[in-house]
């Protein structure tokens, strides 16, 4: 399979502060890439960087060919790299269609007739389609992360990254959630997946990396990592205490 | 008429389309007949009100749609001022050349000025804004050209007042269907996402530094096409009068009173505060202690200004960017 994402020795962080230390993995095209890891293990840094809110001071990017390292996020965004984010981030003030009609029309370039079936289709895959015309400050949970998700397939990305889409969500809603992923998997985008629900992650992913202080510490298979002495002691802590 | 369901219990009615249309052309039509038959105080006033609306609507698509609160926009009065007053008294030019040559410098001021203010954001942009017209004052008092603190005279001011009341009319309508359709094109759409998350926008592919200099530059223009119209009208300019931050106070006013973030807000709030300053012109010492307590009541009130309270209170939208599902 090749290639879409490489990350190759990347550094990055806030200011002065360093979160990803020499950061290298590589997602197939077509996979669901799963990313675990202790909070504060820059994750979500990861996925800053890989968009373009912040630029890496060392290292590349590589995304479909490309070196997009110091690339604006808006013009990542237009080359398919599509985000969700951890604490849902909608446009309040506009309807849920219009959030994904926003997406569409600036991350995909299309024109607003055109945006607006784009928009219409990623809220039907989402299952939004009926609540498309409610204020989106208004939605429960569930429906914010399922919003989150509709707008950035609105950008029409080949690389679509799912921050903590099932946390906080009932046990019911986080099957939705994995049921979702899977048609997106089967739809044939590329998805890199960050999440804490470990069970969730070794059902729903191809491939798992464990990261730890801001570089790879496992990947490989997600049982193979799950079982990992390493991951066991930097991100569980000790699982016999653990039910 | 659209109607939209914006939550389960609300509905929004839109107005917009043709009968929009057609009382807005209605209004217009109304303004041109004053203009040929009014009685020439009325018309000072209309002039005046026109000019306001022009820089009150520009500021409200900065301030309220992008989250630019420039309070230094008398930097683009004052220089529109004096290209007017330097086309044509030391020039000789006539007053169309002084009002394009303006323009043409307030545009070109605010992509230079775009290049050094759109690294800062909130307080830190509107306090370099006007730290800028400050200087630009400060540089006027004694720049030997303009005649340092003495001012200049606008000359071959024309002497059927028709003529000045036509185009401050015109630089108002133009402003307001400039805005309009920005706020209704590609642009306008990723506008009111970044006002909402700019970060979230940008990750969704909005070029927030194009949507800003669009915005930042087409405020200029028409914040100097209309102060370098008011100086024609006024005769003369010095850099108290055309740098003076009475501008700013005057437009934030206007837009605060009116509705922030509406477009028909900017509108209605140049109608009261012209009316208002008329009142109180026989008051000069209590005027701007008026104003101030009615900003604050209506701020404490009313803190989304009339219009917004209006189309909050009564459920609907005029002059709406809201897009639907349906066509």
């Amino acid at each position: 399979m090749d290639t879409i994402l490489t990350f190759k020795n990347v550094n990055a962080g806030y200011g002065r502060v360093r979160i990803l230390n020499d950061l290298s993995f590589e997602v197939k095209k077509g996979e669901v890439y799963g990313v675990i890891g202790p909070n504060g293990c820059g994750k979500t840094t990861m996925f800053n960087a890989l968009i373009g809110l912040i630029i890496p001071t060392h290292g590349e990017i590589i995304y479909d060919g490309k070196n997009v390292t110091k690339m604006k996020a808006n013009d990542r965004c237009r080359l398919g790299i599509g985000r969700t984010y951890q604490v849902p981030r909608p446009f309040e003030g506009m309807s849920v269609f219009e959030n994904c009609l926003v997406a569409a029309v600036h991350g995909a370039g299309h024109s607003e007739k055109e945006g607006r079936r784009v928009a219409l289709e990623a809220l039907k895959l989402t299952e939004l389609y009926d609540k498309r015309e409610v204020r989106a400050g208004e939605l429960t949970l569930l429906d914010r992360k399922r919003l989150e998700i509709a707008r950035a397939l609105g950008t029409e990305p080949k690389l679509l990254l799912l921050d903590e889409v099932a946390a906080g969500l009932t046990e019911a809603e986080v099957k939705d959630v994995m049921k979702m992923v899977a048609t997106l998997k089967d739809a044939g985008y590329s998805i890199i997946w960050i999440e804490h629900v470990i069970e969730t992650m070794v059902k729903s992913t191809d491939t798992l990396m464990c990261m730890a202080q801001g570089s790879n510490l496992v990947v490989g298979e997600p049982l193979e990592v799950m079982n990992s002495k390493l991951v066991e002691e930097v991100y569980l802590g000790g699982v016999e205490d653990d039910e | 008429m659209k109607k939209m369901k914006s939550s389960n219990r609300d509905t929004v009615r839109v107005f917009g389309g043709w009968p929009l249309l057609i009382a807005c052309i209605v209004i217009v039509a109304v303004l041109v007949v004053i203009g040929f038959v009014g009685e020439n105080n009325i018309r000072r006033i209309l002039i005046r009100m026109f000019l306001y609306c022009a820089m009150a609507v520009v500021w409200n698509l900065m301030s309220g749609y992008t989250g630019m609160t420039s309070l230094g926009q008398q930097a683009f009065v004052g220089i529109a001022g004096y290209s007017m007053a330097v086309m044509t008294s030391t020039y000789l030019a006539s007053y169309w050349v002084g009002l394009l040559v303006g323009g043409a410098i307030g545009a070109v001021l605010a992509l230079v000025l775009a290049v050094i203010l759109f690294r800062m954001r909130g307080m830190y942009f509107a306090i370099a804004t006007w730290v800028i017209a400050e200087a630009l004052k400060t540089f006027f008092l004694s720049w030997k050209f303009v005649n340092q603190g003495g001012g200049l005279s606008v000359m071959g001011r024309p002497t059927d007042r028709t003529i000045i009341y036509m185009v401050a009319l015109l630089i108002c309508v133009a402003a307001i269907v400039t805005v309009y359709l920005l706020l209704n094109s590609k642009l306008g759409l990723g506008l009111t996402a970044m006002r909402d998350d700019p970060d979230a926008a940008s990750s969704v592919g909005v070029n927030i530094f194009k949507s800003k200099l669009i915005c930042f530059v087409v405020a200029g223009i028409f914040t100097a096409l209309a102060g370098g119209w008011y100086f024609l009208n006024n005769v003369s300019i010095y850099p108290n009068s055309g740098f003076g931050n009475s501008w700013t106070v005057a437009v934030v006013f206007i837009v605060i009173i009116g509705g922030i973030g509406t477009m028909a807000g900017p509108i209605v709030g140049s109608v009261v505060y012209i009316m208002l300053s008329e009142i109180l012109a026989d008051y000069p010492g209590w005027s701007n202690i008026i104003l101030g307590f009615i900003a604050i009541l209506v701020i404490l009130f009313l803190p989304d200004g009339i219009i917004g309270t209006l189309q909050k209170k009564l459920k609907f939208e005029i002059l709406s960017q809201k897009r639907f599902s349906q066509e």
